[in-house]
């Protein structure tokens, strides 16, 4: 539909405001694009909306949301930074993962952020209902235990594990692993403020390799929090002091060529949120 | 928002922390429904995050690009909800392109606060004020408005048209009337 100025002029109200016909909207889109007229009608009454929205009294939401949002964005930048094939042997040149300002922002479809954000949503509540149901039944330590002992030989690793976890006010998460890597883990936050994180079926650590822990407490930084190595049966715990989370703990694991490292920058091999404050509807 | 477009949570965290109240109370007045509502929060702030390179300082202040985002994905958000759309099925559009348009006046929309916008819609005709409430927060259009409130869809475009005319000299006049910020 071709229209006039004019046309325009008359149409801006119901433009600015989105409540034309799609096909006035479409009509007016198309003059905008080809007019060499600026139409200051479209921005003068444009320019009113955001002050419409802004005359409503500000509403807190529940304090949750801002965790969610955070650990969405560090999810998000997580999902940018490159994740390395497995190996078994010392990473000549590790891959950097300081992002470049086209890197860092890309136009992308938010329909796949949604459905990535709805996975992940998905995934978190299935863990949190996971670890609800287990402590409902009373046998949380017990399966944790019989889990990890059937899976792994590193009793000395477990046993650290096992006795956090079974402690009061214990919170826990699994450590997933990211697609194409070896190697599992869970985490424990105790209310002392201590975080244990056990993590088995990893490949060997070689040369200055480490596997460090990294994590963001209520989405905020991304704190280097300890590291270890492991050997051929592939498992190993870590404890993490003074770690203070109300509302949620999310915990990354990177292979990194050495301990010294500042940020992360090796391959992601796990991941988790331990949720402190559950949220009350995180919706789908 | 230089440090969000450079993919830097403390951007990020700025941001909420300055308007997420702000935010939510739009996302909850146009969904009506707080888990809608939160989602909706959360998404804008994550299309924000993801798309922030997007942004041009002279389209318009950060506060009215986010807002414009929460209100066209609740509006699509209920929308999808009352037709019984699963969501997920977006575009990647943003917003309108309407919405993006520069804000002429910042200097005086800059003193103005909550109460005294709220002040300068009240002022104007009810019929008038129903009209863009109905676009703005509903998200219908102006036939749909003219068959919800039984007016003839000429009477709807002028009244909408009234509206944001006198809605603007008012919100200039305050502002004219306040001195420097």
């Amino acid at each position: 539909m071709i229209i006039t100025c004019d046309r325009v002029v008359d149409l801006a109200p119901g433009f600015v405001l989105g409540a034309l016909d799609a096909g006035e909207m479409d009509a007016v889109r198309e003059h905008m694009s080809t007019c060499s007229k600026s139409h200051p009608e479209l921005r003068e009454m444009g320019g009113i909306l955001p002050y419409l929205g802004a005359s409503l009294e500000p509403v807190e939401p529940p304090r949750h949301l801002r965790a969610a949002v955070m650990a969405a964005a560090l999810e998000d930048l997580r999902s940018r930074m490159p994740a390395a094939p497995v190996q078994t042997a010392p990473q000549a040149s590790p891959s950097p993962t300081v992002l470049e300002p086209a890197q860092a922002a890309p136009v992308v479809s938010l329909a796949r952020v949604r459905a990535a954000r709805s996975r992940r949503v998905v995934t978190w509540l299935t863990r949190v209902a996971a670890a609800a149901v287990i402590v409902s039944l009373g046998g949380y330590a017990v399966a944790v235990q019989a889990d990890l002992n059937s899976a792994h030989k590193s009793q000395d690793a477990i046993k650290v594990y096992d006795d956090a976890v079974g402690q009061r006010g214990a919170r826990s998460a699994v450590l997933a692993p990211e697609i194409g890597q070896r190697g599992a883990g869970n985490a424990v936050l105790l209310q002392s403020g201590h975080v244990v994180v056990y993590l088995s079926g990893l490949a060997p650590t070689t040369g200055d390799q480490v596997y460090m822990v990294w994590s963001s407490a209520d989405g905020g930084p991304i704190t280097k929090d300890g590291w270890i190595t492991v050997d051929d049966q592939g498992s190993n715990s870590l404890q993490i002091d003074n770690v203070s989370a109300v509302d949620s703990l999310w915990l990354m694991v990177c292979l990194e060529p050495n301990r010294n490292v500042t940020a992360p920058t090796g391959a992601i091999i796990v991941t988790g949120i331990i949720w402190v404050y559950p949220p009350a509807s995180p919706t789908s | 928002m230089r440090q969000v477009a450079a993919g830097e949570i403390g951007g990020l965290e700025t941001l909420y922390d300055r308007y997420h109240a702000v935010a939510y109370a739009l996302a909850l007045r146009i969904t009506t429904e707080t888990g809608l509502a939160e989602d909706v929060v959360q998404d804008s702030f994550l299309g924000l995050w993801r798309n922030a390179t997007r942004y041009a300082e002279d389209k318009g202040s950060v506060k009215g690009w986010l807002l414009a985002i929460v209100r066209h994905r609740a509006i699509d958000s209920t929308r999808r909800r009352r037709n019984g759309v699963a969501i997920g099925d977006e575009t990647d559009e943003l917003l309108p392109a309407a919405l993006t348009l520069p804000d002429i006046w910042p200097e005086v929309a800059g003193r103005l606060d909550a109460q005294q916008i709220r002040t300068a819609l009240a002022k104007l005709p009810a019929a008038q004020r129903d009209a863009i409430e109905l676009a703005y927060y509903d998200g219908l259009t102006q036939r749909e408005i003219a068959t919800r409130t039984d007016a003839p869809l000429g009477t709807v475009k002028s009244r909408m048209r009234l509206g944001l005319s006198s809605l603007r000299r008012e919100l200039m006049g305050i502002g004219d009337g306040q001195g420097p910020a």
